[in-house]
């Protein structure tokens, strides 16, 4: 039985061909070259170097997800290029059953880490139990223990504490995880070696090899790569629903695509600081302090503007790598349609880029449309001040909020 | 134009740029053994828009069924095939990569050889499926929901680019004032439909042009003053007439795609005028063409509707006289988002 197996769900680019348990050929890469560019290229070396004929071919595997999406299509795609024009089945292998058989007969538990940003990682656990039988190509067998899924750093940590065995990472999710596991983690713990941490097309392979013979083959139409994640827009539609559902009325709305968002100048200051008047009262900022913020380095301040006139501004400040969030000003007449909300997150990820990790904002109690916004954007209320505003007098909530990876 | 044995040349067509999976198997160049389209429009409406991410997971989904289907349609199995054609760009880079993966290794199971094709070549190649007998020169109006060119076709693939959009793109225009008048995605078809009843004089908006640069488009301003009635209307609690506006709209739109068009006629001596894209199906364009060209002795040529909007068939036309000068891709063709069409076209707003 000849197999092919591919994997271009993380970083790197692999291929390779085994035939009746024999690795004939394995190719792989990690580099700044994209899957696209780079897979058939290896591929076609790859068959050259082993005289393949394609025809020869009796499955074609694939590291089905989870993954880059990107990646993970391009992999997908050509998989059912070639099983359609050869007419052979595929075997979908998930990403981190492969990346763990890898260390297969390992002691303790196996941990493959995938980056998913937003402060995640694609997980599993695994662990590897000598067969009943004898079998030398085969002795051991491999027990998920934590299915596939997308958790935080902590999360793991906690899961694998729980277990109490030690644990081998690896994975390209590893690095930027390292941190938050050596502060959590409880159990001993290492790191897989080079050779052996990153995506390998050989074990791909054999895996699928095994897949094959237990019927877990299909045809080229119906295989699907498992994503374990709703695209954003469908991830949105679905909390926007859920809200309604709930009864919550809908505070914002889907801000105007002909509205642009611009940086503020010195010269908008006049009219901002009207603005500022005309929404805030006393609270407003002078005409000189909007002028020197729009002209800080350390500040982000935006305008939207709708036809060549501003209907709003917003500005935050980096004061030691957390951010102020000052002001959010809407026209009375362009609020409620997400103008506040897209200049929030405009802000947030050019805070981002400014090196802001948190940021805090206050906000008048009884400002409930802002609040439900702040909330809708993930702030969270971290507590009061007592009466900091005038006319009328009220307290203040201190919204807080993380910055974290976005898709 | 003919291979030099006088020998067949059979291409497998596939297209995904943007929300249409389509496949197709085109003989020479002008003969549609097969043209399959899998839509997912239905799919994008509920977010009034194309969702880039969704559209790519679709494409993987529709993508060997399509393919297959226009196989199947066409009767023929790969080893009937003399090559394969695909879109590389430009598009949604995530939709533009699986047509292209699988292309590349559908053509390299299959021992074929493969040909890239640019979006907007096949757009115009729409029309020698539709008129066997055009060749080139001619001269072609491009317009859809993601480019808007006024191009000189020399030959076949050969292109003069005179003008394009400095903003948005002429379809685009039509998506973003049919959403601001609730009218359901794509906006193309719901203005068009809209404007039948309403009044064209209603409103006067501005020109989608741009002065001192002659065959230029820009159809920001005219969108943004569109959705300035819509607004202040809205502000003063007035009802808009949905018809009127749309008509309204639609006038400005044909009016400089028209002019533009017969202009660049008159300056380029050519003979015979064609259209293209999703908006090259809007009644109220090809009425007014048909009139103004027949008024002035030019041949006029428009693809039916369903050559118009996305589909494999152009591919397949564009990939045959491609295939016929000889091009071939490598393994390394990569989808590429904003692919130039020549050397000639000019970016805007990293358009």
């Amino acid at each position: 039985m000849k197999l092919l197996a591919i994997d271009t769900s993380g970083l790197v680019c692999a291929v390779a061909v085994i035939r009746d348990g024999v690795l004939l050929a394995e190719y792989r890469t990690q580099y700044k070259k994209t899957h696209s560019q780079m897979l058939m290229p290896m591929l076609d070396a790859l068959a050259k170097a082993i005289d393949l004929e394609m025809n020869t071919l009796d499955y074609v595997a694939v590291a089905a997800g989870p993954g880059s999406f990107t990646g993970l299509r391009i992999g997908a795609a050509t998989a059912i290029g070639l099983a359609s024009a050869l007419g052979i089945p595929i075997v979908p292998v998930s990403t981190l059953d492969a990346l763990a058989w890898q260390l297969c007969g390992e002691e303790g538990v196996v941990c493959p880490l995938m980056d998913a940003r937003r402060g995640q990682v694609y997980t599993g656990i695994y662990r590897f139990r000598r067969g009943p039988r004898v079998d030398a190509s085969a002795p051991f067998a491999m027990e998920t223990i934590f299915t596939p899924t997308a958790v935080s750093v902590s999360e793991v940590a906690d899961r694998l504490n729980d277990l109490g065995e030690p644990a081998v990472f690896l994975g390209d999710g590893v690095p930027p995880a390292q941190e938050t596991l050596s502060e959590r983690l409880q159990v001993p713990y290492r790191f897989a070696p080079l050779w052996k941490n990153r995506q390998s097309a050989a074990a791909l392979a054999d895996l699928a090899a095994r897949y094959a013979k237990e019927g877990k083959a299909v045809q080229a139409d119906a295989f699907r790569p498992v994503y374990l994640r709703a695209s954003q827009a469908e991830r949105e539609a679905k909390e926007k629903k859920a809200r309604e559902a709930a009864g919550g009325e809908e505070s914002t709305h889907a801000c105007p695509p002909e509205i642009e968002l611009r940086r503020m100048l010195p010269a908008d200051a006049a009219a901002e600081a009207a603005r500022e008047t005309a929404c805030l009262g006393r609270e407003a900022w002078s005409e000189r302090l909007l002028a020197e913020a729009a002209d800080r380095r350390d500040s982000v301040y935006l305008v939207a503007v709708f036809d060549g006139r501003s209907i709003g501004h917003a500005g935050i400040r980096n004061v030691c790598g957390e951010g102020e969030i000052t002001n959010v000003c809407v026209d009375e007449a362009w609020r409620r349609q997400g103008v506040g909300e897209r200049m929030l997150r405009e802000l947030l990820a050019q805070g981002k880029a400014l090196g802001i990790e948190a940021c805090t904002l206050e906000v008048r109690q009884s400002n409930t449309a802002a609040i439900r916004l702040y909330e809708k954007l993930g702030f969270v209320c971290a507590g009061a001040r007592p009466g900091f505003y005038e006319e009328p007098r009220e307290d203040a909530l201190i919204y807080d909020f993380m910055t974290e990876k976005q898709d | 134009m003919m291979t030099p044995d006088g020998k067949d040349i059979t291409l497998l067509a596939i297209e995904s740029s943007c929300d249409e999976t389509a496949a197709a198997v085109v003989r020479n160049g002008r003969q549609v053994l097969s043209d399959v389209i899998y839509s997912q429009i239905a799919v994008h409406r509920a977010y009034g828009g194309v969702v880039p991410e969704i559209a790519s997971r679709k494409h993987v989904e529709a993508i060997e069924p399509c393919v297959r289907a226009a196989l199947d349609e066409a009767g023929l199995s790969a080893d009937r095939l003399d090559g394969v054609t695909v879109t590389s760009g430009p598009g949604l880079v995530g939709a533009l990569l699986v047509g292209v993966s699988f292309a590349k290794a559908y053509a390299y199971a299959a021992g074929l050889p493969l040909v890239g094709v640019h979006h907007i070549d096949g757009h115009i190649s729409a029309n020698y499926i539709e008129t066997p007998s055009l060749e080139p020169p001619f001269l072609c109006l491009v317009a859809s929901g993601g480019h808007s060119h006024l191009v000189y076709v020399k030959d076949y693939g050969v292109y003069d680019i005179l003008g394009q959009t400095r903003d948005d793109a002429a379809g685009e225009a039509f998506d973003k004032v049919a959403r601001a008048l609730g009218l359901p995605y794509p906006g193309g078809p719901s203005i068009d439909q809209a404007a039948a009843k309403g009044d064209p004089k209603a409103y006067h908006f501005p020109q989608a042009k741009i002065d001192g640069a002659s065959f230029d488009f820009s159809f920001s301003g005219l969108k943004s003053a569109v959705l300035n009635v819509i607004h202040q209307a809205q502000q003063k609690k007035e009802t808009i007439s949905v018809p009127d506006v749309a008509a309204s709209f639609q006038y400005a739109v044909v009016d400089v795609l028209t002019e533009h068009l017969l202009r660049a006629a008159q300056e380029t001596g050519a003979q015979t005028v064609a259209i293209a894209g999703g908006v090259a199906s809007n009644t109220a364009l090809r009425e007014r063409l048909t009139a103004e060209c027949t008024e002035r002795n030019l041949r006029f040529l428009c693809p039916r509707p369903v050559l118009c909007t996305d589909n494999a068939a152009m591919i397949g036309a564009a990939g045959y006289y491609a295939f016929l000068r000889g091009v071939r891709s490598e393994l390394s063709l990569n989808a590429e988002p904003n692919l130039p069409l020549g050397s000639r076209e000019r970016r805007f707003h990293g358009r």
